[in-house]
This record gives structure tokens, C-alpha cells and sequence, in this order.
């Protein structure tokens, strides 16, 4: 992936790639393995989870331990199974599709960017991956299983998925298609205190021209997963190291950032959390909707929390540079 | 119950739900309140999370609004627009006697454009009913007409590799879904949007059957049979071999439409809905006009001329 890094990463790269096999992942996810499939998002994951556990810690130093803030997610010690082992457990008990494994990772942002007690974390991914994956086989499959095998699967009371499930769905106001502009509504209806957003002959209004509820984008899943890969493809740059691969995209020039890419693809309106000054079209936060408070911890005091579109967005911009 | 609703009568009872008519107390407007009872077992009900987030995003006059969710210790409660009746016990109410009588057709008319109206924005916005049926077309006293029972519908643009081949109810279900397809995209839609026109002028279910074999038998015995010149890679479907083995000897083109239903209707039933109604109900998947093309049938000329 990274191939415009620094001279001496690149020659450290070579050394340790000898014995490392790229795999080439097909365009379309739905044709990717799920094993190959897991083997990425169990590395996004881990890479989150690093980077906020890092975050969280300097930040107790700084504040003192009371700051946290417990939710539903957390566990009170880190549960004794790798992100990999048990998003593998999940996967062939409960027979999860390619799209539902990656609309639990468009969940991360989606939960994070309204309910921002949550990042994603040693404490909090594995209860958080077993209720995003539960959620999204009910919301987006023909065939799905009860709460309780779920349950059973990933080791918690049926009555606590419950619970989980319940709040998941309350927080994200059921919101749970991925769709473009998914996230927008979800906040501009966190932010109005409304069940929905206005009605759609007055939404040009309030909303910028593109967000539109007849834009039905289904483009996110599919930029989660080329992101993913051009994220943590490269086994030397993945912190999770079940794995011994490389993997990279079917036709390459997908993946360059040299040339313009589409539109859609980067400015993706809402999971940006980027420090840039670049204008963002439909960021929520900007003068037109005045009213910053609600987001005031998205926009300034999250400034540090990882999504994974935020890393995708300054992956590129290191890459400009 | 939130206090901010009065639980009127009971209106019925659904596949996973019970709904009451309600009283808004502060804005004195009417409700349907649909309570979901959340099984230990199972958690929300699938059918729930589909209806609340498909729903939120379809605001259309022809489209029944859910207007909030309300969570209580053991269900949740959807609050939608009231409506004062469905299209199935309105046709029920027009049988003389015993004998089932049609609708006048004028008021088919207008039914079928709203019905295509409401589907054709689901189609735009992505979304599949895949149960449309007389029961779940609402309607109300100034002849609206909004699709409602979202609990089967789903969005196609996301890739999913299970299809289930089990949805709409028998009589309105298309003969591609009923050999197994699990391919099948909007055009699943169309096919229950032509038998309900002919249930409109008729008063009876276009193809009543019983179980899968018969339904595909009946809808045979009146649209024809299939050929692979007709229906190119019909051949293919999981369950061609087993139902093309009563019609394959016996290979016909089917029954006159306009003599069938004007056998049941008191009116003129002219060319232009029945050429409607072939566009509606094709054999052929892909040879299914689409809701927004059925909405510029000349059938309808008196309401898009007027628009």
C-alpha cells in the first residue's frame, strides 16, 4: 500500500516481506472470503482499539482516572479473546455475511460520531462487535438467528445482548442501513431532538442540496472495505499479527491516491473528524446549523478519537505530503 | 404506554404485533399505535428494526408515516398515522351477498396510481416492499391510499448474498419468486401490483391458491406458459423442472384477461387496463414495466396530464 514512505521503512519493509504472501482481494466485497475478510477487520479493529486505549490512558494521566465514561459496552477487564479469535467465532456460528461484518465497522463511526462516551477500545469491542453484528444480520439479512444464540455465541446473558441491542438501536435511532448520508440524519435528528428528520419538500432547506432522502448511496460498505485494505492490507504496517499476509486490491489504480479521487469516496459528509481546514460540504458543525454544542465533543474535544474514516483521511494527506 | 397517547380500540392483530387506535392528547390527532412485545428469546424483533429504519426514510403521501418509537419495559410501541381502513376489508364491505363485487373504476383508477406512486418512491429510495396485499394498503375516507407493513421489506442496494425466495403471501407472489429465484429486485413488487388491480375490478383474488404447485398452476392456466423463448433462462430456476413437468406437454398461451374479468365486473373493462395489466403481470421478470413506467401508462393520462 504505502509505498511513498520513508526511504528507511521502505528497505525494513523488504527485509521482513520475503516470507510474507500477498493475497489480491477482488472489487467487490461480496466476493471477498470471509477469512480474508475477517483477517482485515480484526486489524482495523486492533488498530482502533490501540490507538484509543493509548489515548484514553495519557488522557487519565492528564485528568485522573474518574474521567471515563463507563457505557453499556465496556467490560470491566478486557476479555481473554483476541478481536481476530472471536470476530472468527462470531462469524462461523452465526453464519455473518461479507456486508453485515462490514456494517459493523461503518457502525463504529456511526455510534462514535452521536453517542461519543463510546470509542472503540480493549473494554468495548467485543460486546460492541457482537451486537453490531447481531443488529445488522436482523436489520439486513434474509436469514438471521435469535438474540439468544447470538448471545450464546459470544458469551454474554441473552438478557444482556438484549440490553445491548436495545441500546444500540436507541442511540443510532434505528438507523442502522448504511447508506450515504445515514449518519448526517442520524445526527441532525440526535441534534433536533427529533424521531425524523424534517419532511423531505423541506429539506433542501435545512439540509445542503446533495443530502437528499432520495439519495440512496449504497457506495459505504464498499468504501469501508477498499479502505480497509489500503489501511491495514500490509501485514508490516498492522498492529494485529494473527495473519502472516499482504493483502492488496484487484486493479491497483484504485488504490492510488497520485490521481484524483472520486469525490465520494473521501469526502464522505459525515465520519470525517479531521483537523484540517479543508471545507467539509455537509459537516453539520459549520455556521449554517449554529448551534455546535451538541457536537462540541465531536468537533473539538474528540479531536483525538480514532474513526476509521479519519485514518483513511490522514493516511492521504501523509501521503500528499 | 407513554401518557402522551390514549389507547383507544383495538384494530387488529398483526404477524408479531397488536395495534391500537390512539389518541394523541395534545395535538388531539389520531394515531395507529402498533406495540411490539420484545421476546426474551429473540430480542427486537427483526421484522421491527426493518420497519423503523426503512421507514424513517420514506416520507410520501402514499406511504403510511411512522411518526415515533416508543420504548417501554417490555415493548416497544410504533406510532404511525392513522388511517381508517384497509383495501381488503374495503372490498370486503362492497360484496353483495355472497357474490364479490368490484370497485367502480374510477376508484380503481385512482387506487392504482397511488399504490404505484407510493411503490415507485420505495423503488427510488431502494427499498423492496416485497408484501404488498390488499390488507397492507391502507386507506382512508378521502380516497388516499398509502402502503404500509414494512416488516418484509428490505433495502436491495446493499450486497447480500441470502435472498429468501419466502416472502409475499401466495397469492401475490411472482412466478419467478414461487420457482425459487432469489435474484429477483423491484420487479417482485410489480407482479403483486397487477394482481391486486385485477382483485380491484373483480372483487376477487386474481390467483387464489393453496399451496406453491397450485399457484404456479393457476397462474399459468391464465398468463400462459413459459418458454425459454419467452422467459430466456426460466430453465434455470431452482424449481423449474419440478413445476414444468404439468405444463411442458401441454404448452398454451393462456386465457383472454379482458373476457376473465369482465365476466366479474359490472363496468366496461377496456383495452388500456388490460394492457396495463399484461405490462404489470409478465411472466418474464425483465419484462415487467417498471412502477414509474406504469405510471406513465396511458391508463393513467387523466392524472399526469392534470399534473
Amino acid at each position: 500500500m504505502n509505498t511513498k514512505a520513508d526511504p528507511t521503512e521502505v528497505a525494513e519493509i523488504k527485509k521482513d516481506t520475503s516470507d510474507v504472501s500477498t493475497v489480491i482481494l477482488p472489487t467487490q466485497f461480496l466476493k471477498c472470503s470471509r477469512s480474508d475478510l475477517i483477517v482485515l477487520i480484526s486489524r482495523m479493529l486492533v488498530f482502533l482499539i490501540q490507538i484509543n486505549d493509548t489515548h484514553e490512558n495519557h488522557e487519565e494521566q492528564a485528568n485522573g482516572a474518574s474521567e471515563t465514561i463507563l457505557t453499556r459496552f465496556h467490560s470491566s477487564t478486557p476479555p481473554n479473546i483476541s478481536i481476530y479469535n472471536y470476530l472468527l467465532r462470531l462469524t462461523k456460528y452465526s453464519a455473518l455475511e461479507a456486508s453485515v461484518l462490514l456494517t459493523s465497522v461503518y457502525y463504529i463511526d456511526l455510534l462514535s460520531s452521536i453517542y461519543p462516551a463510546f470509542t472503540l477500545n480493549s473494554l468495548t469491542a467485543h460486546r460492541f462487535l457482537l451486537t453490531a453484528t447481531s443488529v445488522a444480520s436482523k436489520g439486513l439479512c434474509d436469514s438471521f438467528c435469535t438474540n439468544a444464540h447470538y448471545a450464546k455465541v459470544g458469551g454474554v446473558q441473552c438478557s444482556e445482548l438484549n440490553i445491548l441491542e436495545e441500546e444500540f438501536l436507541r442511540k443510532v435511532k434505528y438507523r442502522v442501513i448504511p447508506r450515504d448520508d445515514n449518519i448526517t440524519l442520524c445526527k441532525l435528528e440526535h441534534q433536533q431532538k427529533e424521531f425524523t428528520v424534517p419532511d423531505t419538500n423541506v429539506i433542501g432547506t435545512v439540509l445542503p442540496p446533495t443530502v437528499s432522502l432520495e439519495n440512496s448511496g449504497y457506495n459505504v460498505l464498499d468504501m469501508y472495505y477498499k479502505k480497509m485494505i489500503q489501511l491495514v492490507g500490509s501485514y508490516s504496517s498492522s498492529p494485529d499479527k494473527t495473519r502472516k499476509v499482504n493483502y492488496k486490491l484487484e486493479q491497483p489504480t484504485i488504490l492510488s491516491t497520485e490521481t484524483d479521487p472520486p469525490h465520494s469516496l473521501y469526502d464522505h459528509p459525515t465520519t470525517l473528524h479531521d483537523r484540517s481546514a479543508s471545507k467539509r460540504p455537509y459537516d453539520i458543525s459549520n455556521e449554517k446549523y449554529a448551534d455546535n454544542s451538541a457536537f462540541g465533543q465531536t468537533v473539538s474535544g474528540n479531536q483525538k478519537k480514532k474513526h476509521v474514516t479519519q485514518d483513511i483521511r490522514e493516511q492521504n494527506h501523509s501521503q500528499e505530503r | 404506554m407513554s401518557s402522551q397517547f390514549k389507547q383507544l380500540e383495538k384494530l387488529g392483530n398483526g404477524t408479531y404485533a397488536t395495534v391500537y387506535k390512539g389518541l394523541n392528547k395534545t395535538t388531539g390527532v389520531y394515531v395507529a399505535l402498533k406495540e411490539v412485545k420484545l421476546d426474551s428469546e429473540e430480542g427486537t424483533p427483526s421484522t421491527a428494526i426493518r420497519e423503523i429504519s426503512l421507514m424513517k426514510e420514506l416520507k410520501h403521501d402514499n406511504i403510511v408515516r411512522l411518526y415515533d418509537v416508543i420504548h417501554t419495559e417490555n415493548k416497544l410501541t410504533l406510532v404511525f398515522e392513522y388511517m381508517d381502513n384497509d383495501l381488503k376489508k374495503y372490498m370486503d364491505s362492497h360484496t353483495v351477498g355472497n357474490t364479490p363485487a368490484g370497485l367502480e373504476m374510477h376508484l380503481v383508477k385512482y387506487f392504482q396510481w397511488q399504490l404505484l406512486e407510493g411503490l415507485a418512491f420505495c423503488h427510488e429510495n431502494k427499498i423492496l416492499h416485497r408484501d404488498l396485499k390488499p390488507q397492507n394498503l391502507l386507506i382512508n375516507k378521502r380516497g388516499q391510499l398509502k402502503l404500509g407493513d414494512f416488516g418484509l421489506a428490505r433495502a436491495f442496494g446493499i450486497p447480500v448474498n441470502t435472498f429468501s425466495s419466502e416472502v409475499v403471501t401466495l397469492w401475490y407472489r411472482a412466478p419467478d419468486v414461487l420457482m425459487g429465484s432469489r435474484t429477483y429486485t423491484t420487479s417482485i413488487d410489480i407482479w403483486s401490483c397487477g394482481c391486486i388491480l385485477a382483485e380491484m375490478i373483480t372483487g376477487k383474488p386474481l390467483f387464489p391458491g393453496t399451496n406453491d404447485e397450485e399457484q404456479l398452476k393457476l397462474i399459468f392456466d391464465t398468463m400462459g406458459t413459459p418458454s425459454e423463448a419467452s422467459w430466456p433462462a426460466v430453465t434455470q430456476l431452482p424449481k423449474y423442472a419440478a413445476s414444468a413437468q404439468s405444463f411442458q406437454q401441454h404448452p398454451h398461451a393462456g386465457k383472454d384477461m379482458k373476457q376473465l374479468l369482465q365476466a366479474h365486473c359490472k363496468e366496461t373493462v377496456d383495452d388500456v387496463v388490460i394492457n396495463l395489466l399484461h405490462g404489470l403481470l409478465q411472466l418474464n421478470p425483465d419484462m415487467r414495466l417498471s412502477a414509474k413506467q406504469a405510471l406513465h401508462h396511458t391508463w393513467f393520462a387523466e392524472y399526469y396530464q392534470r399534473s
